[in-house]
């Protein structure tokens, strides 16, 4: 059996964005988050969110961590469903949607990215000042940790591909039937807190908010689960889903 | 006390504690996010062999295994008490010289940006310290923190539950700060002030690293330095954990800071038996450097530290902004808890170059002990400027001050002994600085020497208290000249006589002095120059005020605070003098910071197809033609018929355009703020309408919630329709909520829950309202929600949008 290779074990801490290397948002991405459907923008607007934009690039700062575990998909759990254990950790993964990204793999890397407090507390000082303004600061920041997520699965991505393995897509704890209440382990196997200063609540969410965790498969052959579905068709929400219904998708 | 550890704590010898426990235990096999603390319970023999390594390598401090042994982190597997007993054991059974009990971050974070309270943090630190405390530990190592107000719940759950002396160590990533934005001399000069024995820095980094860190606090305190490093990056090599600096380039490091003046050394992640034998050879033989920190004045936030030597003429504003006597709105915030505004206020005094904020919630009908300690929170979470807590009410000051993460200033004592009895002790148990008035039961006096005379009771009192003279600022207070013309020079004298004679920093407000005469500014200006000259440290002053800024960075030249006055020429060199005689208009450069603030609605050439219409403008987002339009239009109009006619038909243009997504989000909103305009224009000119009042409405976002993003744009849109929204915030409890209801009479309130595991306390929340405040309606709205799972729950109304927010209200409302 393989060992797994060094780049990919982790923990690994990375720092992304600054202003060498600085962070991009999608602007149709930001835009589409702040219910854009075409819809034509005046100037004043338009400059506005632009300005807002060009502040969270040039601020912008995040953080991610990445480890990688073997998986074992032999096990059931508590009430006798199957599920996924990362060997090495306290996480258990319920339900059939993490079931059948997890379970041909060989391996699964854990990544977690956070844009941080600065992010948090600026948000937090734009909601007292301008909630127009802290709305679009949100959907920018939104669009920024997109892109810091994106760099570290493409570090992942790319060290398995050097040590000649393969990957399937970014799976998050909330997508379809994936409990949120999987979070908190899923962070402390990569001692998140401690790591990247990324802490969860009582009710499962992420603070600072502008975090993102995954867990990605490491297949020795070509990857299974390999295309990531369109993310209504597991979502909870698509049946009520008001951007659904303009035509859009979050 | 042990007589190593009072030693050690007097800086007279070195103390050595162990290295990693958590990574020798996941060498061994621990899973990554298991509870090591466990191991205490199930196997004892395996932890106390690691602290016998660490006892037969020379440690003299065994730290217990215990780092998250909270009732958070053990959530019902093991008790406190029982952790804390099993780990004293493992480290006595091992022939420990001294067992520091261990206490970690939470793992939760603390309001305002995370949800657990500052008091819940306390109860559950109590429950360790008392734990510890009754297993014998001799002390205790709160480490690893990366948060002042979490620390400072931490020291002060030990200090008052136990008699114990604590030591103290945050994390410092590579920028130089905690994950929160704490800097090593923030920490430093903060946990000084709490009276911790020992502070310093662990883990994060490796010891090269940190020892540049560690020289940043040795600058700034003499308490004992304690520096446990990590041995450097960890990387995983066949398959195992790897740490890349050994024991003899660790050792080496070591010296270098012992060199340096840091007392109490130890290791952290990586770290093993072989690091603390050669850390022990590094100290052998050797007492503590001397060090002789120069005094100063300083005040902290979590993120900012404002430090005036005693030696130097520097000087810091306050600003005064944040106090409702004269000021209509923030009144008007303050009993609608409209906490945002404050917090606006705060921002905008900020970025007026204010160093300090004064923060005063003083008035009659409020509870001021709630308000200030809210206030502050807000605050701390927007702003980084240092607070200043102002209140006549001890008991505000004491539940403000023992809250926030920092060091403050208290606003203030005088010579009154009952005033002194009871607000120099809060000063003392949380460290804080604190003003003294020069007046006393007789009231004011009316020469310098009778001020000094009461400056130098207020110094001795504050002594007898242990507050030193570094952390007192004394007012001489600025009287009217107009009743009195010789009391201006009279101050003056005052403040050159405390400050030459019991070497004590000054405060000043100066604006009484013009009192009843034209022009005030000009007077306060020139006054607010005169008292910089004899002396003034930090003025009290609205920033907002160009003319008093000018005298501020005017002054920071000539005292050479401005190095090469680089702040003034960047500022002044394209100023235009308004005393200046030109053909032009004297016209001031906007503030820097003003113009680069985010305001889209700076002017801009009206597009050749506008069409001049309350409407048109409110449709297209201008503020600026809005307000215009309507201060025109209400010399025609009445404001009801204005608002009727005019504005609240525009709004329901937008939240149909909205609806047919031929506007999205960002245009709605921007409507709202034209509109906005337009209603304030109206407010300007007929104050305290009951016409105008639609009703009052209450908004929050449910408990375990923390997205304010949808709520505020319904609180936006509902204030811009005429109602009073009361906006309790994020992470609101289902009581907060009822109480709100009953004190402001609500009939609608507006809940908000953006994920699906906070839904449950939505529901929580309307039974409640639904039980206990019969008649009261609620809307509900939020990502996860959809028009059934609403009516599961039992709201009363489902809003999809904000749009929709408003329709349901103006049904309620009628």
């Amino acid at each position: 059996m393989r060992e797994l290779p060094g780049a990919l074990a982790g923990p690994r801490v990375v720092t992304l964005g600054g202003t060498e290397d600085p962070l991009a948002i999608d602007r149709n991405e930001m835009l589409r988050y702040l219910g854009h459907t075409g819809q034509n923008i005046e100037d004043d607007l338009a400059c506005r969110i632009e300005r807002v934009a060009r502040d969270v690039e040039a601020h912008g700062r995040a953080r991610g961590v990445f480890a990688t575990f073997p998986v074992d998909a032999s096990t059931l759990d508590d009430e006798g469903k199957a599920c996924i254990r990362l060997t090495g950790t306290v996480a258990t993964l319920r339900g059939r949607d993490i079931y059948r990204h997890l379970k041909d793999a060989r391996w699964c890397t854990v990544l977690a990215c956070t844009l941080g407090m600065d992010n948090e507390r600026r948000l937090r000082a734009l909601g007292a000042q301008s909630p127009l303004d802290a709305a679009i600061y949100d959907a920018a920041s939104s669009a920024l940790i997109e892109s810091a997520v994106g760099h570290l699965d493409s570090m992942v991505q790319d060290a398995a591909s050097a040590a000649g393995l393969s990957c399937n897509w970014r799976f998050s704890c909330g997508y379809g039937d994936c409990p949120l209440e999987a979070q908190g382990r899923l962070l402390a196997s990569l001692d998140a807190t401690r790591r990247i200063g990324l802490t969860v609540t009582p009710t499962n969410l992420m603070v600072p908010s502008k975090s993102v965790s995954a867990m990605i498969g490491v297949f020795e052959g070509p990857p299974r689960a390999a295309d990531a579905p369109a993310r209504c068709a597991i979502c909870r929400m698509r049946a009520s889903c008001s951007m659904r219904k303009r035509g859009t998708t979050c | 006390m042990d007589t190593l550890l009072h030693k050690a704590i007097s800086g007279d010898c070195h103390l050595l504690f162990d290295g990693g426990m958590g990574t020798m235990l996941q060498a061994a096999g621990l899973a990554a996010g298991e509870l090591p603390e466990l191991l205490c319970l199930t196997n004892p023999e395996h932890i106390e062999a690691i602290h016998r390594a660490y006892v037969e390598a020379g440690s003299d401090v065994i730290t217990t295994n215990t780092f998250g042994a909270n009732r958070l982190k053990l959530d019902g597997r093991a008790t406190v008490d029982e952790v804390y007993a099993a780990a004293v054991s493992c480290a006595r059974a091992a022939g420990a010289h001294l067992v520091a009990a261990d206490i970690g971050p939470l793992g939760a974070l603390l309001r305002p940006l995370g949800t657990l309270s500052f008091d819940e943090a306390y109860d559950a630190f109590a429950e360790q310290a008392r734990a510890a405390s009754d297993a014998g530990a001799d002390l205790f190592i709160i480490e690893t923190m990366t948060d002042v107000l979490e620390v400072k719940a931490a020291i002060l759950a030990c200090r008052e539950n136990t008699g114990l002396p604590i030591f103290v160590t945050m994390t410092f990533e590579a920028d130089g700060r905690t994950f929160l934005g704490t800097s090593p001399e923030v920490a430093a000069v903060t946990l000084d002030a709490l009276g911790v024995d020992a502070l310093g820095i662990n883990c994060s980094q490796g010891p090269h690293e940190l020892r540049a860190l560690a020289q940043r606090m040795l600058a700034v305190t003499e308490k004992p330095l304690i520096v446990q490093a990590n041995a450097g990056l960890p990387h995983v090599e066949h398959d195992c954990t790897v740490f890349d600096i050994g024991p003899e380039e660790y050792a080496a490091a070591v010296r270098g800071m012992v060199d340096d003046g840091v007392g109490i050394l130890g290791g952290c992640c990586g770290t093993d038996p072989r690091h603390i034998a050669l850390i022990a050879d590094v100290l052998r033989g050797r007492t503590p450097r001397k060090r002789e920190v120069p005094q100063a004045f300083t005040v902290t936030s979590a993120q900012a530290l404002i430090s005036l030597p005693t030696e130097s003429r520097a000087i810091a504003v306050i600003g005064e902004r944040i106090n409702p006597t004269g000021k209509k709105r923030l009144k008007e915030a303050l009993r609608t808890r409209d906490f945002d505004y404050l917090v606006s206020e705060g921002i905008a005094q900020q970025e007026q170059g204010a160093d300090i904020l004064d923060v005063n919630v003083g008035l009659p009908d409020i509870d001021e002990v709630d308000a200030l300690q809210v206030a502050g929170e807000r605050l701390s979470g927007a702003v980084t400027l240092p607070l200043q807590f102002d209140s006549t009410v001890p008991a505000a000051l004491e539940a403000a001050v023992r809250r926030y993460p920092g060091k403050p200033i208290i606003n203030s004592v005088n010579g009154k002994q009952e005033v002194l009895d009871e607000i120099l002790p809060i000063a003392a148990r949380y460290g804080a600085n604190v003003i003294g008035l020069t007046l006393d039961e007789a009231g004011i006096p009316t020469t310098a020497e009778q001020r000094f005379e009461i400056a130098a009771r207020i110094v001795g009192e504050a002594e007898r208290h242990g507050i030193p003279r570094s952390r007192l600022l004394i007012d001489c207070l600025a009287m009217t000249v107009s009743t009195d013309q010789r009391q201006a020079l009279e101050t003056l004298r005052a403040i050159s006589m405390v400050k030459e004679r019991l070497g004590v920093k000054c405060t000043l407000g100066v604006s009484n002095v013009s009192f009843g005469l034209p022009q005030r500014p000009l007077l306060n200006g020139a006054f607010l120059a005169a008292a910089l000259g004899a002396g003034l440290d930090t003025p009290i002053l609205n920033p907002g005020s160009d003319r008093y800024m000018d005298a501020v960075r005017t002054f920071r030249v000539l005292n050479g605070e401005d190095a090469g006055a680089r702040d003034y020429i960047e500022r002044y060199a394209g100023w235009r003098d308004p005393y200046a005689k030109s053909d032009d208009k004297a016209i001031r450069l906007p503030d820097a910071t003003a113009s680069t603030r985010v305001d889209g609605n700076a002017p801009s050439a009206p597009s050749p197809n506008s069409e001049r219409s309350i409407g048109h403008f409110v449709l297209t987002g201008r503020k600026r033609e809005t307000a215009e339009l309507t201060r025109e239009l209400l010399n025609t109009l009445s404001p009801l018929d204005l608002i009727d006619a005019h504005l609240i038909p525009a709004l329901d243009e937008v939240g149909t355009r909205f609806d047919r997504g031929e506007l999205f989000l960002p245009q709605l909103m921007a409507s709202a703020e034209a509109a906005r305009a337009g209603f304030d224009v109206i407010r300007e000119q007929m104050p305290a309408s009951k016409e105008l009042d639609k009703g009052t409405i209450c908004v929050a976002t449910v408990e375990g919630d923390i997205h304010d993003i949808g709520k505020n744009i319904v609180k936006m849109l509902l204030d811009n329709y005429g109602y009073t929204v009361i906006d309790l915030g994020r992470d609101v409890k289902p009581q907060a909520v009822l109480d709100a209801v009953r004190e402001h009479d609500i009939k609608l309130v507006g809940l908000s829950a953006l994920m699906t595991t906070t839904v449950p306390n939505m529901a929580k929340t309307i039974d409640l309202l639904h039980r206990e405040a019969p008649g009261t309606l609620v809307m509900v709205g939020g990502a996860v929600l959809t028009p059934e799972y609403a009516e599961q729950i039992g709201a009363d109304f489902y809003a999809k949008d904000a749009a929709e927010s408003a329709r349901i209200a103006a049904k309620v409302f009628g």
